[in-house]
């Protein structure tokens, strides 16, 4: 395969490289005034790579996709679909930002800087080579190029001390963990003597070595780190609390889908012949995921803090999917991951909305407290998306529970639904609490009216897509996934 | 041996099953290679220590016993204030050295990789230039 072939292949991140370094010069020699500019522009380079991950996605042509770059990149359907979500979730973190930064303490101190769409951008390349990765060079390039953004991004307000310690608390974690899977991918390389993911597999066909069983774990306690499963999920409740809100928007859907797809990918397509290694480390951290993030959420008082908590219970339900090991399983987690994306937008786009009468973001539970009648719109939109996490029936987050479940049941793996059945159980109260503090208890009157636009039209789309309307959505849906599931199994 | 991954038959890649003990005589050399490393780099550290001290310039004052760290003194109470911009150089000298981490392999196998490699490094040295314009233009590079 030429190298122009293989250019054409990896559109989405030439377009989003190029116009990455050019917003850099702007931001640079237009200083603070043209942050707008810079925000413009960089939604309209990634609108312009989800057009291009759209048109791999659904023309017939490239069905079969390709391999890039001699094996080291694959275009595909799995791909494809997992960077549109990608890009979406940046785009929506781009538009809600600078809102949020030029009012950071009243709008005394901070404004909107240029750097943050660049970063965005930046990371979205890196998630971007992360989900077309088939070998271990590629994976580890993407994941570092949105590490290293997502630190910068997580101390973005650098004034503010808890903004500095998210920063530093992710970078100190992530480089542990970035250390941890380097490890197991040189035991990987060393047991079989490839970093390509089919050549991995291929090796392994034929048993599987001590060595290579170390590097298979290391590897996954690093992917677990990225994907913020339990045990490795500690960093996520200060980091989502600390980091500024649209930041956390972005940490809690892109670099989520990002991993979770990466580590798809890697358990099917590179350890796809010993399926019973890695199985059950899966299980238990689905499971563990689920516990955690279920009894962690109740004590909770900020709500940034519970979204994390939320987001870790999540990631378990969708790793119930890959616990499942099969077609169906794969096709379910991308179905959840794309309702998660939905509800983990709508409820922090609605968190970034609340603020006091001096503009000072409102982040604790308790001045909730009477939202359903001085902002009866928003309180029915958060109601909607903590009825949707809890997945409660008639809305959408239901569905992709089902899905996953229905998997686990499909691959025998009966036990480990009807645990995770009755954790949910346990999540559902704090979504609850949330929802009775905001319609039952006694006003507290903290939030104001908000005259977002913006904010107003993300949140009113994301629950339209979580409201029982999503279901008309389903056969699209449900399509698209399977078409991109098959795609991770063609290989085998 | 180098081995170049995906094109190889996999049978070559791993011993037989149940050799992978004996595989390891392959290691011998390295091994060696570390235990004649550990030998020779604790003669360079104690030979000089024992010969001064035979010889007599061995003559300790205060300034010649402190320890310096990037310009610090390196035990001292870690609340005090240090500027910052000894890192932000550091890490610029680090990003710009890097890049001859890359230039050398580069450089060696140009034959190999024909224009195809040339244009790549080229095009990766354009975004370092873009990185560099960037520090320079926010002022990471002036002392004052």
């Amino acid at each position: 395969m030429s190298v122009g072939n293989s250019l054409y292949l990896v559109a989405p991140e030439i377009i989003l490289s190029a116009s990455g370094l050019l917003l850099l010069l702007i931001g640079a020699w237009g200083g603070f005034k043209s942050a707008r500019l810079v925000s413009i522009l960089a939604v309209t380079a990634l609108f312009a790579s989800s057009a291009v991950a759209l048109e791999f996605l659904l023309n017939p042509a490239f069905a079969e996709g390709g391999d890039a770059f001699f094996g080291q990149y694959r275009l595909d359907k799995f791909g494809s679909l997992t960077k549109l979500l990608i890009y979406i979730s940046a785009i929506v973190s781009i538009i809600i930002a600078p809102r949020f930064f030029d009012n950071v303490a009243g709008g005394r101190s901070a404004v909107m800087r240029p750097e943050y769409p660049v970063l965005i951008v930046f990371a979205a390349i890196g998630m971007g080579m992360m989900v077309s990765a088939v070998d271990l060079m590629t994976l580890y390039i993407g994941l570092e190029l949105n590490s290293l953004a997502a630190y910068v991004l997580a101390s973005f307000l650098r004034n503010d001390e808890r903004s500095a310690e998210a920063g530093l608390k992710y970078f100190v974690l992530g480089g542990l963990a970035s250390g941890i899977l380097l490890f197991g991918m040189s035991l990987l390389y060393g047991f079989t003597g490839t970093t390509n993911f089919n050549a991995i597999n291929q090796a392994f066909e034929s048993g599987l070595s001590t060595g290579a069983l170390f590097g298979l774990i290391f590897v996954l306690a690093g992917m677990a780190f990225k994907i913020s499963a339990v045990p490795f999920h500690m960093w996520t409740p200060d980091v989502y609390e600390g980091a500024p809100t649209p930041v956390t928007t972005f940490f809690a859907t892109a670099p989520k889908v990002a991993a979770l797809a990466l580590t798809m990918r890697l358990a099917i397509e590179a350890f796809g012949s010993q399926i019973a290694a890695w199985q059950q480390i899966i299980i238990f951290i689905a499971l563990a995921s689920i516990v955690v993030g279920a009894a962690g959420a109740i004590g909770q008082t900020n709500i940034k803090r519970l979204l994390a908590y939320s987001s870790i219970n999540n990631v378990g339900f969708i790793l119930i999917g890959l616990a499942a090991a099969n077609q169906a399983g794969a096709s379910a987690m991308l179905v959840y991951l794309m309702i998660y994306v939905a509800m983990t937008l709508g409820s922090f786009v609605a968190v970034l909305d609340l603020r006091d009468a001096d503009g000072n973001q409102v982040e604790e539970i308790s001045s909730l407290a009477g939202l359903s009648k001085s902002r009866p719109g928003l309180a029915a939109a958060i109601a909607i998306f903590m009825f949707s996490l809890a997945g409660i029936p008639p809305l959408f987050g239901f569905w992709g529970k089902f899905l996953v479940f229905e998997a686990a049941v499909q691959a025998d793996l009966i036990l480990l639904a009807a645990l995770g059945i009755a954790a949910s159980v346990i999540g559902a109260f704090y979504y609850l609490k949330v929802i009775k503090v905001m319609y039952f208890d006694e006003s507290a009157d903290v939030v104001v009216k908000s005259d977002s636009k913006s904010h107003a039209v993300i949140i009113a789309l994301c629950a339209l897509f979580v409201s029982p309307l999503g279901y008309l959505l389903i056969p699209v849906l449900g399509n698209i996934a399977d078409q991109a599931a098959a795609a991770l199994f063609w290989a085998l | 041996m180098l081995r170049s991954g995906a094109d190889l038959p996999v049978d070559s890649l791993q011993g037989q099953e149940g050799n992978d003990l004996t595989d390891l005589s392959q290691y011998l050399p390295i091994l060696l290679f570390l235990g004649i490393a550990l030998i020779l780099s604790a003669a360079f550290v104690f030979l000089p220590m024992g010969v001064s001290r035979l010889t007599g310039t061995h003559n300790p004052t205060v300034n010649k016993l402190t320890e310096y760290e990037c310009g610090f003194p390196a035990f001292e109470d870690s609340r005090s204030q240090f500027d910052v911009r000894f890192y932000l150089v550091a890490i610029l000298f680090i990003i710009f050295d890097l890049e001859a981490a890359f230039l050398f392999p580069w450089a060696v196998s140009l034959n190999e990789i024909g224009w195809t490699g040339w244009v790549t490094m080229m095009i990766f040295l354009f975004e370092l230039i873009v990185g560099f314009a960037y520090a320079w233009k926010l002022g990471a590079l002036d002392w004052e």
